[in-house]
């Protein structure tokens, strides 16, 4: 049995953004749109202030409110526990979007809108808009690669342990912050990690059951 | 987007955007239709005023289902949001809106051609019930915003959407030349839909203030933020306190003696109070911060709940 997760070292992250520059480009996504964030909040007053830094993204939860509540039946839990978003199914109504607790789904309102207003799309714009194609009117989220991880497997490769095979944001972690892995496996490295280092997920009274934990300092 | 600085994103209490800003306006004005004119279909087909269901059922039809569609990204595949009633809310409402004007609109022909089917009618107003209430669940099972996470959201949308169909079934009637005196009972109905929603909806505030963290600060966004004029002057002052107002008179003097133009303002206003009260539980839905407190990032303990 797979369930794909990860557990974030929240002691080794410097909140370089690298992940959330990674997922950019690794999908093509376009302005204001992030499927990868990494939210700053801080800590005791002037002049003993801490910086904070939590890498987030979709969680995909075993217990996906955003699965359950989805009319149309385009958010669906595929059977490696990556939650992911049938496009052209979706119909817009942003229930999924609303619903999450954790706030990782973003509508993409407007496929005109160009990085640099007024000067049309970048090359790298347009051949996004060829490759990675999201429609205008949906609900987009982190998939956790599920294309990387896909292609990597049917190369034989090990998500988590080959770089091919394993998504962008944990790859382009300098710190090394990030493991991705079968939380199903007992003895993977992210399952390891929560054992041993007492990784937590957040918010565990909205009985998710998040796929993504962390580590804290 | 909100106009909340950007850093405090899931830091802070973030409020919802996506059914009340830009396009999701119509959201929550298709919310408010839908259930204002089954509301106004259920209670005019108990005190058998047909221009009454009539009138609902377009509004519920036209305006509720029109908005609804505008407010879709891909409106053209609407037809597949009934394809999960086992889990969504949405799609439940969907069917039982489509039934209800199904049935309700078949309800009224029979009535019209003076052909009497309890069966039908008895059917077509547990759909536009259904049609009633759904709304409030749907937003009620959102348990990442606690303000909307109560039992009291679905009863306090139900009672205001049978109080607002009461009234403007009571405008049919005034409208079409019965005195205020000889309303058949809608008015007592009206009247007393008033006073259970006045005791719903400080019940439901005070429920929300003393719950979770972030449905108390929903609360005082809503009753102290910037959007206080419109809670107390539109909601309050307007949509409660005028309408008790014309009851207190009309007791006093009498149905008959009051003034139409009193009874029609009471209507509009306890409609539009109604409305902005739907906008504001709209707008001051705010989710709990994501990030733990401090004392997780530290010490791993206390994790989840900041």
């Amino acid at each position: 049995m797979i369930r794909w997760g990860m557990v974030i070292d929240l002691q080794k992250c410097i909140g370089c953004y690298a992940c959330v520059v990674a997922c950019k480009q690794e999908h093509f996504l376009p302005p204001e749109v992030f499927w990868s964030r990494i939210v700053v909040s801080e800590s005791g007053e002037y002049p003993t202030v801490t910086k904070l830094l939590y890498p987030v993204q979709c969680n995909h939860c075993e217990e996906a409110i955003c699965v359950k509540v989805c009319p149309t039946g385009a958010s669906i839990k595929r059977e490696d526990g990556i939650v992911v978003v049938n496009y052209d199914k979706c119909v817009g109504c942003n229930y999924c979007i609303v619903a999450c607790p954790y706030r990782q789904r973003t509508y993409y309102a407007d496929s005109k809108r160009e990085y640099f207003p007024g000067q049309g799309f970048t090359e790298l714009e347009v051949i996004g808009k060829e490759l990675y194609p999201l429609q205008e009117g949906t609900a987009v989220k982190c998939n956790f690669c599920a294309e990387r991880i896909d292609a990597g497997i049917r190369q034989g490769l090990k998500p988590g342990v080959d770089r091919q095979a394993t998504p962008a944001c944990v790859i382009a972690c300098p710190a090394k912050a990030k493991y991705f892995g079968n939380l199903a496996d007992p003895y993977s490295e992210p399952s390891r990690l929560i054992k041993d280092k007492k990784a937590m997920a957040f918010h565990p009274e909205f009985c998710t059951d998040p796929s993504l934990y962390y580590i804290s300092r | 987007m909100s106009s909340r600085p950007l850093h405090e994103w899931m830091v802070n209490y973030t409020p919802q955007t996506e059914w009340v800003e830009g396009k999701g306006v119509m959201f929550c004005l298709a919310f408010f239709s839908i259930q204002l004119g089954a509301g106004m279909f259920f209670v005019s087909s108990i005190f058998g005023i047909l221009l009454g269901e009539f009138i609902g059922w377009l509004i519920c039809a036209v305006l509720g289902g029109g908005l609804h569609l505008l407010h879709l990204g891909h409106p053209m595949r609407f037809y597949r949001m009934v394809l999960r009633p086992k889990t969504s809310w949405v799609s439940r409402g969907l069917l039982f809106v489509v039934a209800f004007l199904i049935v309700g609109g078949l309800q009224m022909v029979f009535s019209s051609r003076g052909i009497s089917s309890l069966a039908l009618l008895v059917v077509a107003n547990i759909l536009a019930f259904l049609t009633v209430i759904y709304g409030g669940f749907a937003m009620n099972c959102i348990s990442g915003i606690p303000f909307w996470n109560t039992a009291l959201l679905p009863v306090l949308y139900a009672v205001a959407g049978f109080w607002g169909g009461a009234g403007l079934s009571m405008a049919v009637l005034l409208n079409n030349g019965v005195s205020a005196g000889a309303l058949p009972g809608v008015g007592e109905f009206s009247r007393g839909l008033l006073f259970v929603f006045l005791f719903i909806l400080p019940t439901y505030l005070i429920a929300a203030r003393y719950g979770l963290p972030a449905g108390k600060a929903s609360v005082n966004e809503m009753v102290r933020g910037r959007l206080w004029l419109l809670f107390w002057i539109v909601v309050v002052s307007l949509g409660l306190v005028l309408p008790i107002g014309v009851v207190i008179y009309s007791l006093v003097v009498g149905l008959e003696e009051t003034p139409f133009i009193l009874l029609y303002l009471s209507i509009t206003f306890e409609l539009l109070g109604d409305l902005f009260l739907r906008y504001l539980i709209l707008k001051n839905g705010f989710y709990n911060p994501l990030v733990p407190a401090p004392a997780f990032y530290i010490s791993g303990k206390n994790a989840g709940t900041s």
